[in-house]
């Protein structure tokens, strides 16, 4: 079943710039997909408009068939995103209090918020840091935060920006790991990221971007051969895809 | 300086931890009021009791605490010698200095004492009372009001003190990324305030923009779930007291 979909997605800033042209894709309810490319290749232009974050020029975005903008506020629970720079999205003085923020922003009773709170911190493993301040905490931590913020939303669809940038290894295991498991539980997951070598083992399908264009999209056996002339690096050569992970 | 801590939530299992949040700054109002218009030995003496005790009740780090009060020492001697030089009166007949006098120092003590009475406050506050709260507080306080949007201001309250920590953290990153540039050979002051304040602001926006933006993809809005508030006998017995503080400053001493 194609969960979310867009067409004829098209981004033009005030500025003049093209960001995305023309996109038509789909996602599969389930389905974990990559989407990679260089710097300015459109990628994060491009998932902000999967909850309307972003409004397209031209195109449309459809949730189970639905264009996103009949309901945004079931677009962005529906869809939750996690962006590159964690320290960015902590609105809370604690732990507890950021995972709250969502469910009280959908107006939840107190006694809800609160068992929310508790369920999604003990999914994250963070239950025993809920009173500390998410500013001290590592940054696999906080990326975990970050995770349990959108988790809080209930979302079916979990978009990952750059998941691994400024982690180190422990880090990116653990998100990785976090990653995994969602997918297990039926979250569709959608990852944008340009280090294959870390999660291209687990996912269904690459999408490559080229300005502003998907450039390759098909399984991620196919296209990793051609991903070097998009200026998207080919890990460890010619290894097999099953070999690209960081989870031993 | 991300890590001066001195105005942050600390988590602990405390009366005042505990304390309904709205009778809090109920109790927080009352006595700072009442340090403000403290003038005799006698309020210091009451108010600095009452102030320890509520510092020692909260749980809260006292040592390490005092230890970080010391980047505020500078401001209440700034505060002391000010009054000291500038209030006209009898010399002081053991220190011979220009300016000073018997008057200007007693006017300094006294303002100095103030000071830090409200910064001891502010302390046990901020420290025993999660922001999200506090600024519910201020909303249900603010309820009655018309015309003025409380959600917003109490989302304000909550935004600002998010970015302070980060701001700080900003500065010291594009100060460090200048030092190792030699930026301390340019003698110009101002200049260096300029190579501070331009990138600085730039990150500052950045983040607001992306906080913004954050928020917006988790439903912000101004409608949210209300606070819950529940006051114990023992926060009005708190109140009582802190009223009680209160009238014995202004009328008994």
């Amino acid at each position: 079943m194609i969960i979310l979909e867009t067409r004829h997605l098209t981004k033009i800033f005030p500025d003049g710039t093209e960001a995305v042209k023309d996109i038509n894709l789909s996602f599969r309810e389930g389905e974990f997909a990559v989407i990679a490319g260089a710097n300015g290749s459109g990628k994060t232009v491009l998932v902000r408009h999967f909850n309307g974050l972003l409004m397209p020029t031209r195109g449309e975005v459809l949730l189970e068939g639905e264009p996103i903008t009949k309901n945004l506020v079931r677009a962005r629970t529906q869809v939750g995103i996690i962006f590159q720079d964690s320290d960015s999205q902590i609105v809370g003085q604690t732990v507890a209090e950021d995972v709250a923020f969502g469910p009280e922003n959908l107006g939840l009773s107190p006694e809800e918020v609160a068992a929310t709170v508790k369920e999604t911190l003990e999914s994250v493993g963070l239950s025993h840091l809920a009173n500390r301040r998410p500013h001290l905490l590592s940054g696999g931590q906080k990326r975990r935060l970050a995770v349990a913020g959108v988790l809080a939303m209930k979302p079916r669809i979990i978009v990952f920006d750059e998941p691994f940038t400024g982690l180190d290894y422990p880090g990116v295991v653990q998100v990785l790991n976090q990653v995994l498991s969602l997918h297990r539980k039926g979250h569709t997951i959608i990852m944008v990221t340009h280090e294959l070598e870390k999660v291209l083992a687990h996912a269904d399908r690459l999408i490559v971007m080229h300005g502003g264009e998907v450039a390759e999209d098909g399984p991620p056996g196919e296209v990793l051969g051609r991903v070097g002339r998009y200026g998207v690096r080919q890990p460890y050569g010619n290894r097999p895809v099953e070999t690209m992970t960081w989870i031993s | 300086m991300d890590q001066l801590n001195v105005f942050h939530y600390m988590h602990k299992d405390s009366v005042i931890h505990r304390m309904d949040c709205r009778i809090k700054l109920g109790c927080m109002v009352l006595l700072s009021v009442t340090a403000s218009f403290a003038s005799t030995w006698a309020d210091f003496g009451i108010l600095a009791g009452v102030f320890a005790a509520a510092l020692l009740g909260s749980k809260l780090p006292v040592a390490a605490l005092l230890r970080e009060l010391r980047f505020f020492a500078f401001l209440i001697l700034l505060v002391f010698l000010v009054h000291s030089f500038s209030v006209p009166g009898q010399p002081v007949q053991s220190v011979p200095l220009p300016g000073l006098t018997v008057e200007g120092v007693t006017s300094g003590l006294t303002f100095a004492g103030k000071l830090l009475l409200i910064i001891i406050l502010c302390v046990v506050l901020a420290g025993t009372t999660p922001l999200s709260l506090l600024g519910k507080a201020v909303e249900w306080f603010l309820r009655p009001v018309p015309f003025i949007p409380e959600a917003r201001v109490a989302t304000m309250i909550n935004l600002v003190f998010v970015l302070i920590p980060l701001i700080f953290s900003q500065a010291g990153e594009i100060l460090n990324a200048q030092k190792a540039r030699c930026v301390e050979r340019r003698k110009n002051p101002v200049k260096r305030i300029i190579f501070l304040a331009f990138p600085l602001l730039f990150q500052t926006f950045k983040k607001a923009d992306d906080l913004a933006l954050a928020m917006e993809a988790r439903c912000y809005s101004e409608k949210r779930t209300k606070a819950v508030f529940k006051a114990t006998p023992v926060d009005w017995g708190i109140l009582i007291f802190s009223a009680a503080v209160f009238l014995a400053v202004f009328f008994v001493t």
